[in-house]
């Protein structure tokens, strides 16, 4: 059986030829959807930081909160909800792989797959050929992909879960929990129970940081 | 800054949108300054005196302008309209996707008026308004309807996002609520029997549209700076698991919660007195409005291995409950399961109806009985059946009660809907007794399910509040929590933090709601300021996130000015409608029972008082004989229209 022929790609403005090393991603995302709490603030940020004139809308994002996802694809909320971001395949990544005008190239900067939108004809070739539906079509027809903001995602900062607490030994660990970049941070995080976290109360922490008199 | 204002005539279904100038958020910030506004202008040309269950009453739907924006600091929603069960002055505010949602679709405040002529609803959708029929929705309740509605409009352009009213909202009951995306409710002061009374059944939004932002770089940074400082909270932990729910071990340690009518101020009962709900029943963490650092909700589903109550309510999920639903549910009717605290909080949410009014009202009642004051031919005549029994911590009584209630099935259902204080009042009546010393109230309106009595700035605010008794009109954080710190950076002494004296408690009083409703009008959540009140200033702190969004720059003292003039507007409504200082009192039993255990036995209210509110009205430059505004102040807020207006209605001191 014959292989099909790699999509050539562009790394910077350096062409790769099929077959050559391209170098992985160094830094991945995963959603956490057992975490993930549906308060839409990553996409709202994620539009703010790449709305050239000021405009947030949850569906100029590169990533979503899917509530009819299709299950068996990905991990679902028990509440029917899955965040959706780019898993940024390896190389080359199946979106590029269908793109008849080859508008994607890597980013030098993150080695990550990104559309040259002046390339890209708006086809959509895109949307159905991701495996793990997160190339989003923008009401105007842009197609819209994860670019992890050149290295620092905004969604990543933003997420409400982020520094769950885990407070064993009153040590207050503070981990991104929500979105992780490596893959044995996700699985362990993905199999925690959230009620099995040891706590302490509110009172506790507020007679602890102080704010408020034990006299109260 | 611009945004749109839809007006809704729902008796000649006119649909029209207005633009809401750059000078109106120069004056009003927005959210429920802006609300306030609209509804003051309505009733220039409508009597103010109206029924408000008639057509001529307004229900304005706002949304402030840092809703939305990635401000991180929550949304909330404002509803405001005339109270159908106080006849005062009525709002409230409730989180979830709806005014986020609302924003999207092209419009940041609704106002209704008018009465359809049949059920209907109003669907938003990317500008576009339509009124549809909404006979197939009649007769559910607020989650079925909601839920109905999400299936038919499908998710073109975005999911639906709803405001609808349940069962209690169809029968004009006062104290109705309307529910936001079937889980958050704007409970307080009747929205629903307002949206009722209009027939008015739900409103549906989708959207694709945008929210522009002035600054967004500089937003960013804000953002940016307000995450890290919450990640240094270290409240913000236990908030994040509990939400307000850590308030029961608090108040436990301290007295603060209201057991039974209020005769006594702890909760009984081994599995309620902790917050252990958490540990039990909790299963996902939630958020409760889109665009929040914190998270604070939670979720549960019942499988029946929780309690022994669980058992009857094997699948109900519904959110965690919250420090009110709990102190209504465990305190005011001794409830002692979580599990039927959690199921209290879903069916007064199904039915769309308020639990502090109900669970005050259904405490009287059982407070009578406890005393023997009610016979059983008495009972016989309010219930129109024989044997109801009312037992403190049943849930069977409470939820036939409740149903009386939603259903108006019966004179409890009539006498009590308009809540506790009314309902006391025409209970005598009907007797032909005084029984107003087992009603708990305050400003002639709604009751609240907190100890009052050791707390002079709260006992202030359950006087004053523009809404009938509240605490979130000038939550007293500054001497609940005794922050020294607060009280030296407002007033440079130390006796706001003092419970022991009068001193300043008032100004606390005066300067917090100030604060709340510079907050309300940006369209925030409360609780990422309560966790630290001198670190997220709203009036310094949340001004320079105002500013990025609006361009509106504003010092500290210009914007606290301005939270100001919102309060006086709102107190300018409900002088025109005759509210004079002898309304701005609070109930018998706070004033006048001594407090019977926690930290602080023995205080009654009437100790500090009047000294309180004389210095409230001081501050706030009022006329402290009649508790009017006065002229000379008014118009150094700029607000001399307002005072134009209010000496035509004879409501104004020319001092």
């Amino acid at each position: 059986m014959s292989r099909t022929p790699q999509k050539e790609l562009v790394t910077g403005a350096v062409w790769h030829p099929p077959g050559a090393e391209i170098p992985d991603v160094e830094e991945k995302l995963y959603a956490l959807s057992n975490q993930c709490t549906d308060c839409n603030i990553c996409e709202v940020a994620c539009s703010l930081v790449h709305s050239p004139d000021g405009m947030v809308n949850p569906l100029l994002a590169r990533l979503k909160v899917d509530h009819s996802p299709q299950v068996g694809r990905k991990a679902v909320h028990p509440f029917g909800f899955a965040a959706d971001i780019c898993h940024h395949c390896g190389n080359p990544p199946p979106c590029a792989e269908v793109c008849p005008t080859d508008a994607f190239y890597y980013d030098p900067k993150t080695n990550v797959a990104v559309i040259a939108q002046d390339k890209c004809i708006q086809c959509m070739e895109c949307v159905p050929g991701c495996p793990f539906d997160v190339i989003f079509v923008a009401p105007d027809g842009e197609l819209l992909k994860c670019d992890l903001c050149g290295g620092e995602p905004a969604c990543v900062d933003a997420c409400a879960t982020r520094p769950e607490m885990n407070n064993a030994g009153k040590q207050y660990v503070r981990a991104p929990v929500l979105f992780h970049t490596d893959t044995a941070g996700y699985r362990a995080v993905l199999q925690d129970k959230p009620e099995r976290k040891d706590e302490v109360g509110m009172m506790q922490a507020m007679l602890e940081a102080g704010t408020v008199s034990s006299a109260a | 800054m611009e945004s749109r204002l839809l007006r809704v005539n729902l008796t000649t279904g006119d649909c029209k949108v207005e633009t809401v100038p750059h000078a109106m958020f120069e004056r009003w910030i927005g959210g429920s300054g802006i609300n306030n506004w609209i509804m003051w202008e309505h009733f220039l040309t409508h009597d103010v005196n109206c029924d408000p269950r008639g057509p001529d009453n307004i229900f304005v739907f706002g949304v402030g302008p840092l809703a939305a924006t990635g401000s991180g600091s929550g949304i909330k929603g404002r509803i405001t309209f005339k109270s159908p069960c106080y006849g005062i002055f009525g709002d409230s505010a409730a989180g979830g996707k709806f005014p986020y949602m609302v924003r999207f679709a092209g419009f940041d405040y609704i106002a209704i008026t008018g009465r359809a002529p049949k059920p209907v609803y109003l669907h938003l959708c990317d500008g576009d308004v339509e009124i549809r029929d909404a006979s197939h929705l009649w007769g559910k309740n607020s989650a079925e309807a909601h839920n109905t509605l999400v299936q038919e409009l499908g998710d073109f352009p975005s999911l639906a996002h709803t405001l609808t009213i349940g069962q209690a909202g169809e029968n004009q009951v006062g104290i109705a609520s309307v529910v936001s995306d079937a889980s958050r409710i704007h409970a307080r002061g009747g929205g629903g029997c307002v949206l009722g009374s209009k027939n008015l059944k739900a409103i549906a939004v989708q959207g694709s549209g945008g929210v522009r932002v002035h600054n967004p770089r500089g937003l960013l940074n804000w953002s940016k700076d307000f995450r890290q400082k919450i990640d240094q909270n270290e409240a913000i932990y236990g908030f994040k698991r509990r939400g307000t729910l850590g308030a029961v071990e608090m108040y436990q340690h301290i007295g603060s919660h209201f057991w039974r009518n209020n005769q006594g101020n702890m909760f009984r009962g081994d599995e309620v007195r902790s917050d252990n709900w958490v540990k039990k029943f909790h299963k996902y963490s939630e958020v409760c409005s889109a665009d929040c650092y914190i998270a604070c909700d939670g979720r549960y589903k019942l499988d029946g291995t929780e309690s022994e109550k669980a058992k009857k309510y094997v699948g109900e999920s519904f959110r965690r409950p919250e420090y009110l639903t709990t102190a209504s549910a465990a305190g005011a009717l001794d409830l002692r399961d979580w599990a039927e605290v959690a199921h209290w909080g879903k069916v007064t949410n199904d039915y769309g109806i308020d639990n502090q009014d109900l669970s005050t009202s259904i405490s009287f009642i059982m407070e009578l009985e406890q005393h023997g004051l009610l016979s059983a031919r008495q009972k016989a005549e309010l219930f129109d059946r024989d044997n109801q029994s009312l037992e403190w911590g049943c849930m069977e009584d409470v939820e036939e009660l409740m149903k009386d209630m939603v259903f108006q099935r019966n004179r409890f259902g009539e006498f009590f809907h308009n809540g506790p204080y009314y309902g006391a009042l025409r209970y005598s009546e009907f007797r032909g007794e005084n029984f107003m010393k087992y009603a708990t109230y305050g400003k002639g309106g709604a009751s609240f399910t907190e100890e009052m009595r050791p707390f002079p700035t709260w006992m202030n605010n359950m006087a004053v509040a523009s809404r009938g008794a509240d605490h979130l009109k000038g939550i007293g954080l500054i001497e609940k929590f005794q922050r020294r710190d607060l009280s030296m950076k407002y007033f440079g002494r130390l006796e706001a933090a003092d419970l022991s004296t009068p001193v300043l408690k008032g100004a606390c009083t005066a300067v917090v709601e100030n604060q709340v409703a510079l907050l309300n009008s940006y369209g925030v959540c409360l609780f990422h300021w309560m966790l630290d009140p001198g670190g997220y200033t709203p009036e310094d702190y949340y001004g320079r996130a105002f500013a990025e969004v609006t361009g509106i720059d504003r010092t500290p003292e210009e914007l606290m000015r301005d939270g100001e003039r919102i309060c006086n507007l709102e107190k300018a409504f409900n002088s025109r409608l005759g509210l004079r200082r002898e309304h701005d009192t609070i109930c018998e039993r706070w004033m006048f029972e001594p407090c019977p255990e926690g930290m602080y036995p023995g205080k009654v209210a009437a100790d500090m008082f009047e000294t309180v509110l004389d210095e409230y009205y001081e501050w706030r430059g009022w006329d402290q004989r009649s508790g009017l505004q006065t002229e000379a102040r008014l118009k150094s807020l700029g607000m001399d229209d307002v005072a134009e207006v209010l000496a035509a209605d004879g409501a104004l001191v020319r001092a």
